[in-house]
């Protein structure tokens, strides 16, 4: 699965501690995440798209 | 950026002690040149090397990070595991003690054989407990990763050295080797985590 997270964090100036801290995750989950190593759960995934305003969609692809 | 890489540069250095320490104890034990008790005491050097790898493979991870203190699971943890590696070597200590002096009673035997079996089982119940406490999921799954592989690690070294030792190829071990064996599988786990996932994991 594709994901925007890297961008959208950059977008507003966040380090990834600081979004793990919005999560309440560890920074190494927001790594994880960020390069493709890990797909988050449903509920981490709806998580994510309340912090940044989005809709899951808009943030997960699946790949081509 | 010299400093986040410093302390993961000593990475390799503990991992590698925690490698030639375990082996030098095995070597040893396997060898007869020391007695197993002194090995399951000398284990303590790799565990404790061990767990200097992992806390210095987080520094690093954490490095970049402005914060990021343990989890409250994960400090629990290393605090049940402290209790237990403790009370480990108080249970060879009085072993040690007590039956080189005498010659205890069978009930005697059976509560000081217990002592150290209970203290490593409460270790296996640490890190149980850990998954279940473990609040971010990454983390949590990092962990059961490891503990399989930990397992795979233990079951796939006993069911060797058993044939082997049933065709009279190497000498007979003491089932809580196993249990040693599972304790190395896990650094096994960390390294096959940091090679799938870019970290070490949490235990």
């Amino acid at each position: 699965m594709k994901n925007r997270l890297k961008v959208l964090r950059a977008e507003r100036n966040w380090s990834q501690q600081q979004l793990a801290d919005l999560l309440e995750v560890s920074r190494q989950s927001v790594n994880a995440i960020e390069t493709g190593r890990y797909d988050p759960s449903l509920p981490l995934a709806f998580r994510i798209a309340e912090v940044f305003d989005l809709a899951i969609e808009e943030i997960f692809q699946r790949e081509a | 950026m010299t400093n986040a890489n410093r302390p993961g540069g000593s990475v390799p250095l503990w991992a590698g002690l925690t490698f030639a320490s375990f082996g030098a104890v095995m070597g040893l034990a396997l060898s007869d040149a020391i007695d197993s008790t002194t090995a399951m005491i000398l284990l303590i050097v790799p565990a404790a090397l061990f767990f200097q790898t992992m806390r210095a493979a987080n520094r690093a991870a954490d490095n970049r990070g402005p914060c990021s203190a343990k989890g409250e699971a994960q400090q629990r943890y290393i605090k049940r595991v402290m209790v237990f590696s403790s009370a480990y070597l108080v249970a060879i200590a009085l072993q040690v003690s007590l039956l080189s002096d005498s010659d205890p009673s069978m009930a005697a035997r059976v509560a000081l054989a217990l002592l150290p079996a209970f203290a490593i089982i409460g270790v296996f119940w640490a890190i149980g407990r850990l998954i279940v406490e473990e609040q971010d999921e990454f983390l949590r799954m990092l962990i059961v990763r490891q503990a399989l592989i930990a397992t795979g690690f233990a079951l796939a070294a006993a069911t060797l050295w058993g044939f082997l030792e049933s065709t009279g190829v190497v000498v007979h071990l003491d089932a809580y080797w196993w249990a040693v064996a599972w304790f190395f599988g896990q650094f096994v786990g960390a390294v096959a985590n940091r090679i799938s996932y870019g970290t070490w994991g949490a235990l």
